[in-house]
């Protein structure tokens, strides 16, 4: 029971944390129609940018994490610019292809740098409560709230699933009250109308690339607080993020937030009471069923050939 | 086909029916070279014919990666999957179970059709986005099933040791030159076959679909048949490329069939431009001998790693941008 309680919470973190991934592969293929291969990409950027703020410019950790947001979602609007925007009309197979290709640059320039051996922050340079370790005389655990039944809850995941909830809000708030993100929404209903009514598009889609890019960002440092940060991380994780997208019904953004928690949930119990070695495929398998049984996902509006 | 029988292309062909002798022939000169103090570095004529028959392979996916990239005009992110698929039926079939070779070769490619056709199937009413997920998620999960399934390949990872080399008529096919002309023989199969569905009516077919899907089907083409059909004739092309490599490479583990492959093997196909059986065998032949050559610690330094792909990465987008029909003549 108390491993099953671990397991739940284990869940609910790795799901906030595919949510605020999912959103940035959403909000883009709800304005532009393309699959943003290299968000996971710009996801390992961020936490690898933060590492590097911390550990080569010694930047104290609460100004590298907005830092390393800031950097990312430069990066997102730079890829946006160079690569997508010269693609906008052009077929949609074009677009796609560039996307695996940025991609594709990104992560091996990530190897190039920093080398494929598996970092993490080191435990100095963290913030003392984010870092739950066993103390060696008493045999307790630090830094984390004691559950019933024998497991303990570090704060370092009470932080992380209340970060993701309080940005996901934000972001919900910006969406549907500011004037960007009416500008958002009605960029994602019809974008040649919205520019016939005076709206820059091309600027709202940059924005959305930003506040994609450094929502993911943040979610890659919340990732390296516990995992190993490696250039493949962002692959792996994107592809269960992209899942979690599509669970919500991609382009539907209060989806992609559920869709990430149920994802979440199920990777860490798939992992937990079926098989390890399938930990990753879980997220294919959920993302594989949803299109043959709902393409338009669990949110989505039902509209025959796409979301 | 009478004015194709030009010099240049005689020569050509002569070139490509004898490659295996001027290989043996390049070893003699390396041999003699070493032998009077002059080295060269230059690799043997037997690693030269290897990593030829390797391009050839690339080719062959190429060509069949291309029925559905540039034909149909879909994404597929999961090639890989057929080449996975066909080379661990053969070999499975081969060292496991000690079937002949000409009948897992068969056998293979069937099993690489059925998975062609269900990979399709949920997506054949949805957009080609839809498509290059479902193929990534394959790719992926058939992937781990190798990885992790001890009792279907025998040993962790995907190891599978010992496929042996087919045999007939008392003649066992070992030799790189034997394989040479294996690949080609094959090469030329699935050519002539594809270059005849292109210009036929499903090929005219599944070039319609690509340019405007609604404008095919209120045509009269019934898209989700010919769709199928071009997944069905690509999923084989992939897993006849897989039967091969097994009894080519005798020893196949999981990393062999790596995502990435999948990139690599589209990377060629939109270099050569999409939618071009010649441009596709280009792309492959170009990438799949600089892949060779851009391998770790022949000219990248072993500390950048697996450069190549960035490389690749950065040929895509460039393509994509400047040169959307690649390297062919023909106008995207």
């Amino acid at each position: 029971m108390a491993q099953l309680l671990e397991q739940f919470i284990n869940g609910l973190v790795l799901g906030g944390i595919y949510a605020l991934i999912a959103v940035g592969y959403t909000m883009v293929y709800g304005i532009i129609q393309l699959i943003n291969f290299a968000h996971g990409e710009i996801f390992m950027f961020g936490a690898y940018l933060a590492l590097m703020l911390i550990t080569v410019f010694n930047i104290p950790f609460w100004i590298a994490v907005p830092a390393s947001m800031l950097l990312c979602a430069m990066l997102g609007m730079l890829i946006d610019l160079v690569a997508y925007r010269p693609l906008r009309d052009a077929p949609r197979l074009s677009a796609l292809i560039t996307a695996i290709g940025i991609s594709l640059v990104l992560q091996n320039l990530a190897r190039m740098i920093w080398s494929a051996r598996p970092r993490l922050f080191p435990t100095e340079t963290l913030p003392a409560f984010l870092v739950s370790e066993v103390n060696m005389q008493t045999g307790e655990i630090l830094n984390a709230i004691p559950l019933p039944g024998g497991g303990v809850l570090p704060y370092r995941d009470v932080c992380i699933l209340l970060l993701a909830v309080v940005l996901m809000i934000a972001l919900n708030r910006l969406i549907y009250l500011t004037k960007i993100g009416k500008a958002m929404r009605a960029c994602a209903q019809n974008r040649v109308a919205s520019n016939l009514m005076g709206i820059k598009t091309n600027q709202v889609i940059a924005v959305t690339f930003a506040i994609g890019s450094a929502l993911g960002a943040i979610a890659g440092i919340m990732v390296g607080l516990s995992e190993n940060i490696t250039p493949t991380m962002g692959y792996y994780k994107g592809v269960a993020a992209f899942a979690a997208a599509v669970l919500g019904g991609i382009g539907n953004i209060t989806g992609a937030m559920l869709g990430g928690i149920i994802i979440g949930l199920a990777e860490v119990f798939g992992a937990g009471y079926i098989s390890g070695g399938y930990r990753l495929a879980i997220a294919y398998i959920i993302m594989i069923a949803v299109i043959v049984i709902r393409p338009s996902g669990l949110f989505g509006k039902s509209t025959g050939t796409r979301a | 086909m009478k004015d194709k029988l030009t010099p240049k292309n005689i020569i050509l062909g002569l070139l490509i029916c004898f490659l295996p002798l001027l290989m043996y022939g390049i070893d003699d000169i390396v041999d003699f070279l070493s032998r009077s103090d002059i080295y060269l570095g230059w690799p043997g004529g037997e690693y030269m014919l290897r990593i030829i028959v390797r391009a050839c392979v690339y080719m062959l996916l190429a060509v069949g990666l291309n029925i559905v990239c540039g034909f149909t005009g879909l994404l597929d992110l999961g090639y890989v999957c057929f080449y996975l698929i066909g080379g661990y039926t053969a070999g499975i079939l081969m060292a496991r179970l000690g079937v002949s070779y000409w009948v897992a070769l068969p056998l293979a490619v069937l099993h690489g059709t059925a998975w062609g056709l269900l990979r399709g199937a949920p997506t054949l009413r949805l957009t080609g986005d839809y498509f290059a997920i479902v193929t990534f998620g394959f790719a992926e999960l058939f992937f781990r099933i190798i990885r992790n399934e001890q009792w279907l390949v025998g040993a962790p990872n995907g190891q599978l040791r010992g496929i042996p080399s087919p045999t007939l008529f008392g003649i066992t096919f070992n030799q790189n030159w034997h394989n040479y002309y294996h690949i080609l023989i094959l090469l030329t199969l699935v050519i002539f076959i594809t270059y005849r569905l292109q210009h036929s009516r499903v090929g005219r077919a599944w070039v319609a679909i690509r340019e405007d899907e609604q404008a095919a089907e209120s045509m009269g083409i019934n898209v989700s048949r010919y769709k199928s059909l071009a997944f069905a004739v690509s999923a084989a092309i992939g897993a006849l490329g897989g039967a091969f490599i097994a009894q080519f490479q005798v020893n196949i583990s999981a990393p062999f069939f790596e995502f990435w492959e999948s990139i690599l093997i589209l990377c060629m196909v939109v270099l050569g431009g999409m939618g071009s059986i010649r441009g596709a065998m280009i792309g492959a032949a170009i990438l799949g001998s600089l892949g060779e050559v851009l391998r770790p610690g022949f000219i990248i330094p072993y500390q950048f790693g697996n450069a190549r792909y960035l490389i690749f990465g950065i040929i895509l987008i460039l393509l994509m941008r400047f040169r959307p029909s690649g390297l062919s003549l023909k106008k995207a």
